[in-house]
């Protein structure tokens, strides 16, 4: 039960950062609450994966597997709203961007050059290599599981907003 | 429904007479507005081509980091011209993008001639935009919500909420000025890292280190990493190499500015 209620928590505040972070690129009005329900969706899912009874899957692996879900939702739901997919797959997958990792990655780099002693730069070179893969996989990861539906249902993906316009 | 467009297309198609020079110039301005909205390389090249097809046009695209080059003939190579579109700067937008494929589809279905298509096209580029939300605020409230992702707790997710709203107002004006972004991004990453170190140096909650790592990814360029991979997968290495250093070099700002409240502050999140 408790897992439950750490998923809405966990999807409710990734509905915030979806819609928060989306205003920023400009979707159109419509796509604000579809990309706050598709991102809410995988975002627990991916909390799921990684802290769900018996599953702690790599983030790696749960980001992938999240991002296919969110994937598919955006494709299956664009041509009913008339709207590109990626108007609601790129603001679905931004609470998932692993930002953190990212400027980790440089900050690493930067204290390499600052250590003079092996001790610290390997440790420095640790946290530089540990956050750059990680960061990079996720991404990697993330444009994976979230372009295979577009390619497994091209036909859906790149007619979604023909006929019905309104300019 | 669509056998009744493809006709329609034929038909439009037999009967075009447009020059190869205006179709063109026309296709170069679509390209790069397409572009600069945040649009991947492979639907940039499938609504271009989608467009020229539809006046019976062929064209062939490359895609830079910051111009798109575009050769359009017809069928028998008896009319060939070539425009090389500089890419602008503007901010991304999925209104944009989705009006422009739509404009893209009408022209294919036969529902505009050429002359529409283009005072259409002239139209749907200057729609103002209007956020329904307020976008500091929004943003503050997304930075706080995304604080609470990584088990932050109520007052941390207050001096996030803070520090991302003061940063974004900074960026505004900042913009406004016309002060390089790259320059904004380590300027506003800096006030709001110092403003989130707060919580640290006064113990105002039990996650100060979450508050301080969390203020400054409001900055982190989102789109441009996803466009990036997006385009990697689709084979268009040099555009997504493009994208991905653009991405990179703002990270790095991020960083900068964060290194530099840390300098300032003392705090040790590493």
């Amino acid at each position: 039960m408790e897992i439950i209620w750490e998923m809405l928590q966990d999807g409710f505040f990734a509905a915030i950062a979806a819609i928060g972070f989306s205003a920023i690129s400009r979707p159109p009005r419509q796509a604000y609450l579809w990309c706050a329900l598709i991102a809410a969706t995988g975002h627990s899912f991916r909390f799921l994966l990684m802290k769900g009874p018996g599953m702690s899957v790599h983030i790696v692996i749960a980001t992938t597997l999240a991002s296919f879900l969110i994937g598919v939702m955006a494709v299956l739901l664009s041509p009913k709203t008339k709207v590109p997919a990626e108007t609601y797959l790129f603001p679905s997958l931004l609470p998932m961007i692993p930002g953190i990792y990212a400027y980790k990655t440089f900050a690493g780099l930067v204290m390499c050059m600052y250590h003079s002693s092996e001790g610290m730069f390997e440790k420095d070179f640790y946290l530089f290599a540990t956050n750059g893969l990680t960061c990079f996989f996720i991404l990697l990861g993330m444009a994976i599981g979230a372009t295979i539906p577009i390619f497994m249902l091209k036909k859906i993906s790149f007619q979604a907003t023909r006929h019905k316009i309104r300019f | 429904m669509e056998h009744e467009g493809m006709e329609m297309t034929e038909m439009i198609r037999k009967e075009c007479t447009i020059p190869a020079t205006e179709m063109c110039a026309f296709l170069a301005n679509y390209s790069s507005r397409l572009f600069t909205s945040g649009s991947t390389c492979i639907r940039l090249e499938k609504n271009v081509t989608r467009i020229a097809e539809a006046y019976g046009m062929n064209v062939e695209i490359t895609i830079l980091p910051r111009h798109i080059h575009l050769t359009v003939h017809d069928p028998g190579y008896h009319e060939v011209v070539t425009a090389i579109a500089s890419i602008g700067e503007g901010p991304i937008s999925f209104d944009l993008n989705t009006r422009l494929s739509k404009l893209s589809w009408q022209i294919a279905d036969g529902k505009i001639s050429f002359e529409e298509a283009r005072e259409v096209f002239e139209r749907l580029v200057d729609i103002p935009y209007h956020n329904i939300f307020n976008l500091p605020i929004i943003v503050a409230c997304a930075n706080a919500a995304f604080c609470r992702l990584f088990n932050g707790d109520w007052i941390a997710m207050a001096v996030v909420f803070v520090a991302t709203f003061v940063g974004y107002i900074l960026k505004i004006l900042l913009t406004k000025r016309g002060v390089d972004y790259r320059l904004t991004v380590v300027a506003c990453a800096f006030v709001s890292s110092v403003l989130a170190a707060c919580d640290g140096l006064f113990g105002l909650s039990s996650t100060p280190d979450v508050a301080f790592a969390t203020s400054v990814l409001y900055l982190v360029p989102g789109i441009p990493f996803i466009n990036s991979f997006s385009d990697m997968l689709d084979r268009h290495y040099i555009c997504a190499f493009g994208r991905l250093m653009n991405a990179l070099v703002l990270t790095f700002c991020l960083s900068f500015g964060l290194g530099l409240g840390i300098l300032l502050t003392g705090v040790h999140i590493f």
